[in-house]
């Protein structure tokens, strides 16, 4: 079986980018093929066997392709032998599967290869500019005057002896990091040296099957910093729902980033995957289903919500209570609910409720809201809650008991209401308030 | 136009009736093929919504409504003289429906805080109920459009915006044509008066002896005198009314006649005449 070898530079970068984690890479392209080797600044694909997975040779060419672009690797080359596919990626051919090996590697000059450009000087002096040259020379002559590595690598480079490699392994938790080209002075800035670990992140993920549910990134401040500064700091980032959507896993950063004001200007940038979780990936349809929207209605409240803050993104959580106020709680998204039944309040209940009851003026014992109330039904008494103590600000304690009746009132302009009145009230007139409405 | 219709008539002639002239009788549109008979648009005909309605609940609604039903794949406007006044018995019967399919009914920046177990008594369960705080119009804008964009079919959105402008919700408006959910936007009665891009725009007002009445301001198709009055009584208050409280008229017409002079109206009107007379 023909090997299918990539070679992935990380030193020769695009323009004036960020320098590359050569570790990192190793991790996002353990996603393509559990073989993945990395030796200096050099990372190795072996994907023979992945090509099925991932629908062919040319899918595959331009899945890995646009990835190694987005981390900002641009020398990279396809060949059947590790060693030929790294001097193609140094002297920027791109497919060593375009002719035979041997016609490919032979114009290649000899500081294409390690071993070979070890012996430069005198291999120049014997007149050998390419590889072809080199193997031009008879083989015991090569082999008493320069090492056996030169032997050796021109043989595995032309695929005519095997080559054996340490596999990296994918590491158990993730963290990377990044030096930014500049120092960054605004936290949304941070982003786009963010977004590189993201999407090593996602390689990750996908290689763990795994979705992250909460990442941290730190930033360390610059050596030139004010001296209450501190060291850096970190944002921790939750996701209701594991995910390794990469993008919307950056949409929530940049959510999140716009709301850090940096003390001082940034130089450094680490990520980790602080709790991760298995990820069960949805099978792709040719149909729109429902499934899909449901997922993205998700997505978007997370969206709102990092915008927002947390607590203002809320989903109710009914209570067996008769007080109305604490019939239901509001809570943010993530909370876990639990899904026992809960028993309802027989009677009737308003649809807007009031936070704090409107105290409601009297006229000739006639509540007055909007014009005078006509009481319809009542009243229905609700009396309870002195088990139920809170911590007030200043350290007391005070029970959260109620003794009301209910009634229900209609209002010409504003509907019927649910009104009430303090049953055992601590100054002598009974007031009535306004607590909720049947709009 | 009228030789086309001939042709078209001609060319289907009805079986027993071939001797009769076709422009004889009134036009009748069973004659003619499915295709070309929907094509046909009649002045006194309602619009087409767009692809898809949901039904509102009240048959006599439904039967006013282009499509038979609120629009999804656009913007309703649900014009109110004062928030939180009937937005759930007008709506909760077609949300009821849209819950009980597993939709999200997503509130955006709602005038009260939304009670759950009255909602669940209509037939909204508390896990389809999402409320999103959004305090500014900014805000609310910004997420109406997010959830707008995501497109959460099978659920709806309410979204309360009294103070947006006519160039932000043309804005929603476009990006509502691709969403597959009614978005039922709440703005204040005086809002008629501008101009909107919503083709659906409805002013809910209350009517005597829990009834609601819907005036359907704008619609696709002929314009729509005198409002539609619907029975509601609200929640599940319906159980508990006695007989002689389904008409609390008349309770009221006893307590304002009591309450005259609390209410500072300036005068009665017999007694104004008597007074002009002297």
């Amino acid at each position: 079986m023909t090997l299918h070898w990539a070679a992935l530079l990380t030193d020769a970068v695009s323009d004036s980018s960020l320098r590359i984690d050569p570790q990192g890479v190793a991790v996002w392209a353990l996603q393509f093929t559990p073989r993945v080797a990395q030796k200096g600044a050099t990372v190795w694909l072996e994907v023979a066997q992945s090509m099925r997975l991932f629908g062919g040779e040319d899918p595959l060419h331009q899945r890995v392709e646009a990835g190694a672009a987005e981390l900002g690797i641009r020398a990279l080359a396809w060949a059947p032998t590790s060693l030929a596919a790294l001097a193609c990626a140094r002297m920027g051919l791109r497919d060593g599967f375009a002719m035979p090996l041997a016609q490919v590697l032979d114009p290649l000059p000899i500081e294409s290869m390690d071993a070979v450009n070890a012996h430069q000087a005198t291999l120049a002096r014997l007149g050998c500019q390419t590889l072809a040259d080199v193997r031009k020379l008879p083989r015991g002559g090569i082999s008493r005057r320069f090492d056996s590595e030169l032997l050796l690598a021109l043989d595995q480079a032309y695929g005519l002896r095997p080559e054996g490699y340490p596999w990296v392994k994918l590491p158990e938790t993730f963290s990377a990091k990044l030096e930014m080209p500049g120092r960054v002075d605004t936290a949304p800035a941070l982003l786009f040296g963010a977004r590189r670990l993201l999407l090593q992140m996602g390689g990750w993920l996908s290689a763990r099957q795994c979705g992250v549910t909460a990442f941290t990134l730190h930033w360390c401040h610059d050596a030139m910093r004010a001296r209450d500064a501190g060291e850096g700091g970190n944002l921790t980032v939750r996701t209701a729902l594991p995910t390794q959507n990469v993008e919307h896993l950056c949409r929530l950063l940049g959510e999140n980033l716009a709301k850090v004001h940096l003390l001082a200007p940034a130089g450094e940038l680490a990520l980790s995957a602080t709790e991760v979780s298995p990820f069960i990936e949805t099978s792709r349809s040719l149909l729109p289903d429902d499934r899909a929207s449901f997922e993205a209605v998700g997505l978007v409240l997370e969206r709102i919500e990092a915008r927002l803050g947390q607590h203002r993104v809320l989903r109710p959580t009914l209570n067996e209570d008769s007080r109305m106020a604490w019939m239901a709680y509001w809570q943010p998204m993530n909370v876990k609910r639990s899904t026992s039944k809960v028993r309802q309040v027989p009677g009737p209940q308003p649809t807007w409720i009031l936070k704090n009851p409107l105290k409601l003026d009297v006229r000739d014992d006639c509540p007055l809201y909007q014009g005078p109330l006509q009481l319809l039904l009542g009243p229905e008494r609700v009396e309870g809650g002195w088990w139920h103590r809170v911590t007030d600000v200043e350290g007391g304690q005070h029970s959260l008991q109620v003794a009301r009746d209910y009634w229900v009132a209609l209002s010409q302009h504003a509907g019927a209401l649910w009104i009430f009145q303090q049953r055992l009230p601590r100054n002598e007139a009974a007031c009535w308030y306004l607590h909720g409405i049947f709009a | 136009m009228s030789a086309a219709l001939q042709w078209i008539v001609n060319a289907t002639p009805p079986p027993g009736e071939a001797s009769l002239h076709p422009f004889g009788q009134p036009f009748d549109l069973g004659q003619l093929p499915g295709g070309v008979a929907q094509a046909i648009w009649r002045g006194t005909d309602l619009g087409q919504a767009g692809q898809s309605v949901v039904s509102s609940g009240w048959a006599a609604l439904d039967a006013q409504l282009p499509g038979g039903g609120w629009p999804c794949n656009a913007l309703t406007e649900l014009l109110q003289p004062q928030p939180s006044l009937c937005e759930w018995r007008l709506l909760s019967p077609a949300l009821a429906g849209l819950a009980a399919g597993g939709g999200h009914i997503l509130l955006v920046g709602p005038p009260k805080r939304p009670h759950a177990p009255g909602l669940v008594q209509l037939g909204i369960t508390e896990k389809s109920v999402v409320w999103i705080a959004a305090d500014t119009p900014a805000e609310r804008l910004w997420c109406t459009e997010q959830l707008v964009k995501a497109n959460p079919r099978g659920g709806a959105i309410l979204a309360w915006l009294p103070q947006a402008r006519a160039e932000q919700l043309r804005r929603l408006q476009v990006h509502a044509q691709t969403c597959d959910c009614p978005v039922f936007l709440f703005r204040p009665e005086a809002a008629q008066l501008d101009a909107s891009p919503a083709p659906l725009r409805v002013l809910a007002t209350l009517g005597p002896d829990w009834t609601l009445q819907v005036h359907l301001l704008k619609r696709k198709g002929a314009l729509l005198d005198g409002p539609i009055v619907l029975p509601s009584v609200p929640g599940t208050l319906a159980s508990v009314l006695t007989p002689r409280l389904m008409r609390p008229s008349q309770l009221l017409a006893k307590t304002e006649a009591a309450n005259d002079p609390a209410l500072g109206r300036a005068i009665d009107r017999r007694r104004q005449r008597q007074l002009a007379a002297h």
